[in-house]
C-alpha cells in the first residue's frame, strides 16, 4: 500500500477520534470538519505568509510544524469555547443540524474572506517531510497519543462523567456531576484534536482550500464512527481507516466506485448496528487472548 | 433592482425551501429522523421532468443520446415526475429506512443509512446521464409569456409559478392531514406512534405515505427549480437540501407551517443580501439557524420540547 494513501487513512482515523469525542458522552456533533478546515487554514496561512514559519519556501521546520498545529488546534479550541455553552444546550437532532450550520458558515467564511484565497485556496504549503513515509510516522505518533489520551479518559473521572452523561443526562446531572461543563470539555477537545489534524493535513495536501470542511466531510466522518462502534476508541479509528481506503481501493471498477461506496455506507449500519468494535467482540478478543497466554504459561509444566 | 422583483425572486425561492423543508418534516415527524437522501430525490425530479417533456440525454452517460418517446408538456411532466420521485422515496425507506425500524435500532443510523442511499442515487445518476447540466426550455410552458409585469415591474412567469405552486401543495396538504382519514392517522402516529397502533392505525403504511409524499413534494420542487435555473448536475440538489435543512429547524421540525414561513423568511433574507456581499448568501440562512436555534430551540412555529424525566 502506498505512503500516500496510509497518511490519508491516519488523517481519517484522527478525525473520527474528533467525532468520538463529544458522542462518548453522547453529543452527535458533526462540527469537526469545520474545526479541521480552520487548523489547516492557520497552518497554510503561516507557512505561505509568515517568513518563521515558512522555511526555505520548499521545504519547512519541524518545530514551525508543531507551532502550527498548536496554533490551529487552539484556535479550533477557542471557537469551540466560544459556541459550545449555548449549542451543547441543544440535544440530539437540534445539536447535529446546528453544527452543520457552523460547519457551512465557517465554509462560506473560509471561501469569502479576502486572505484565504478564495475557491481556489491557498497553494504551494511547504513540506516538513521529504517523503510521504515521514509523514505517515508522525501521524502514527499523533494517533497512538491520542488513543492513548482516549483509552486513559476511561478510568478518569471525567471518563465516567461522560460515560454517566451518555446513558442518562438527567441522572448524571443529579449524582452532582457538572453536565455542560463535562459536555464542553468533549465538545472543545474534539475542536482541538480536529485543528491539529487540519494543520498536519494541509501541509500533506500542498495545498487548502474550503472544501476540507463541507457537509458531505460531516457525514463521512460521522460514519467512520457509526461503522467502527461509537463505544471504545478502537471502533472510531479502525472505521477512520477502512471506509477512507474503501474509495482507493474501489478504484479498478471504475464509475461504479462511489455507488459501490454509498452502498456500503448504506448496508454497514444494517448489519452492524453497534459498530465493527463492540464490547462482546472486545471481551471476546480478550478472551481468545488470555488464553493463548495461559497456555504459554502452562507450557513448560507439562513433562 | 427595484423591490417587487426582490420580494418576487425571494418568496420564489423561498417556496422552493419551503418545499423542500415539508418534504424532511413529514418523514420527521413520523420517524423522528433526518432523510438525508431526500436532496437526490428532489435532483431525480427535476431529471424526471426534463426527460419527461422529451429532453435527450447527453453525451457523457451510459444512457446517451437517450430520449424518451413521449414528449408532454410541463404540466403533466410536473405531477408525473412527482411520481416518479415518489417511488424513489418509497424504495428508500424500504432499503434505508425500514430495515432498521424492524431491528429497533438507533434512530442515529439512519443519518448514515439513508445518506448511503442518496450517495448511491446521486453517483447512478452522474453514471446514467453524465455531469454536464441539462435546462428546461421555458417554451415548455407553452403559450405563457417568459414574464409578465407586475405593480410596475417584469416578473419572470416561473417564479410566480414556483410559489404559486408551493402555495397550492401546502394548502391541499393542510387540507388533507386536518381533514382526511389517512391526514389524520398520519398526524397520530407522529404524536405516538405505539398508541396509533393500539388504536388499530397500521403505522407502516402511515409512515409509507409520509415518504411517498415527501417524495412528490422533492420531485415537484425539483422540477420547476429546472424549469426556473437548469438542473446543474448530479449534485445539485445537495444545496438546496442543506438550505432545506435549516428551514425545517428554523420553522420547527416537525411543523408544516413552520416549514414554508421558515423557507420564505429565508429566501427573502437571501434576496435582501447586497450583490457585493452576494459570497456570503450562502451563510444567511446558517447564521439564521444559529440565532434560532440559540433564542428559541424548538423554532419559530414548532412545539415545546417534552422533557423526559
Amino acid at each position: 500500500m502506498d505512503a500516500a494513501l496510509l497518511e490519508q487513512m491516519l488523517l481519517g482515523a484522527l478525525l473520527a477520534l474528533s467525532v468520538y469525542l463529544p458522542l462518548r458522552c453522547g453529543q452527535l456533533s458533526l462540527a469537526t470538519p469545520g474545526f479541521y478546515a480552520v487548523g489547516g487554514y492557520v497552518a497554510a496561512l503561516l507557512s505561505t505568509g509568515v517568513p518563521a514559519f515558512a522555511g526555505s519556501g520548499a521545504t519547512s521546520p519541524l518545530p514551525a510544524l508543531l507551532a502550527e498545529m498548536a496554533l490551529g488546534g487552539a484556535l479550533a479550541g477557542l471557537i469551540a469555547l466560544a459556541i459550545g455553552r449555548p449549542v451543547l444546550r441543544l440535544r440530539g437532532i437540534y445539536l447535529a443540524i446546528a453544527t452543520i450550520a457552523l460547519v457551512e458558515i465557517l465554509r462560506v467564511l473560509n471561501l469569502n474572506l479576502p486572505f484565504t484565497g478564495g475557491a481556489m485556496g491557498i497553494f504551494g504549503i511547504p513540506q516538513p517531510f521529504e517523503h510521504a513515509g515521514g509523514y505517515v510516522l508522525f501521524t502514527l505518533a499523533l494517533l497512538a497519543v491520542a488513543s492513548w489520551l482516549c483509552q486513559r479518559l476511561e478510568a478518569l473521572r471525567l471518563g465516567r462523567a461522560m460515560a454517566a452523561i451518555r446513558d442518562d443526562e438527567l441522572a448524571a446531572a443529579s449524582v452532582g456531576i457538572d453536565t455542560p461543563r463535562t459536555k464542553l470539555i468533549a465538545f472543545v477537545a474534539s475542536a482541538v484534536l480536529a485543528g491539529i489534524t487540519g494543520a498536519l493535513a494541509a501541509h500533506f495536501f500542498n495545498s487548502w482550500n474550503a472544501r476540507a470542511g463541507s457537509f458531505d466531510a460531516s457525514i463521512t466522518t460521522l460514519a467512520f464512527v457509526v461503522f467502527g462502534g461509537s463505544r471504545f476508541w478502537l471502533g472510531p479509528v479502525l472505521g477512520g481507516l477502512a471506509l477512507t481506503a474503501l474509495p482507493e481501493l474501489l478504484r479498478p471498477v471504475g464509475d461504479l466506485r462511489l455507488i459501490l461506496f454509498g452502498a456500503v455506507i448504506l448496508l454497514g449500519p444494517l448489519f452492524f448496528p453497534q459498530g465493527l468494535v463492540t464490547a462482546e467482540r472486545l471481551r471476546g478478543l480478550a478472551a481468545v487472548l488470555g488464553r493463548s497466554r495461559g497456555r504459554g504459561h502452562q507450557a513448560p509444566q507439562t513433562p | 433592482m427595484d423591490l417587487i422583483q426582490i420580494l418576487v425572486n425571494g418568496l420564489s425561492v423561498g417556496a422552493v425551501y419551503g418545499l423542500f423543508a415539508l418534504g424532511y418534516t413529514l418523514v420527521f415527524s413520523v420517524l423522528g429522523v433526518i432523510n438525508f437522501a431526500h436532496g437526490a430525490v428532489f435532483t431525480l425530479g427535476a431529471y424526471f421532468t426534463y426527460l419527461l417533456i422529451g429532453g435527450a440525454v447527453g453525451a457523457n452517460g451510459l444512457l446517451a443520446g437517450f430520449q424518451l418517446p413521449v414528449a408532454l408538456p410541463f404540466w403533466g411532466a410536473l405531477p408525473l415526475a412527482g411520481l416518479g420521485a415518489a417511488l424513489v422515496a418509497l424504495l428508500v425507506e424500504r432499503v434505508a429506512f425500514r430495515p432498521l425500524r424492524r431491528r429497533r435500532a438507533d434512530p442515529l443510523l439512519a443519518l448514515i443509512t439513508s445518506l448511503g442511499a442518496g450517495v448511491i442515487l446521486v453517483n447512478l445518476i452522474q453514471l446514467l446521464v453524465g455531469a454536464e447540466s441539462y435546462a428546461i426550455p421555458t417554451g415548455a410552458l407553452g403559450g405563457l409569456p417568459a414574464s409578465f409585469p407586475l405593480l410596475g415591474a417584469r416578473v419572470r412567469t416561473v417564479q410566480a409559478l414556483l410559489l404559486g405552486i408551493a402555495v397550492l401543495l401546502l394548502a391541499l396538504l393542510t387540507l388533507w392531514l386536518e381533514g382526511s382519514r389517512n391526514g389524520k392517522g398520519l398526524q397520530a402516529v407522529a404524536e405516538d406512534p405505539e398508541t396509533a397502533q393500539l388504536l388499530g392505525i397500521d403505522s407502516t403504511a402511515m409512515v409509507r405515505l409520509a415518504f411517498g409524499l415527501s417524495g412528490f413534494l422533492a420531485g415537484v420542487a425539483g422540477g420547476l427549480v429546472g424549469l426556473s435555473v437548469s438542473i446543474a448536475g448530479p449534485y445539485f440538489g445537495i444545496g438546496y437540501g442543506l438550505k432545506g435543512l435549516a428551514v425545517l429547524v428554523l420553522g420547527g421540525l416537525g411543523s408544516v407551517p413552520g416549514a414554508v414561513l421558515g423557507g420564505l423568511i429565508v429566501g427573502l433574507a437571501e434576496a435582501f443580501v447586497p450583490a457585493d456581499w452576494s459570497g456570503y448568501k450562502d451563510a444567511v440562512s446558517y447564521g439564521f439557524l444559529f440565532l434560532v436555534l440559540l433564542l428559541r430551540p424548538r423554532g419559530l412555529l414548532g412545539r415545546p420540547l417534552p422533557t423526559k424525566v
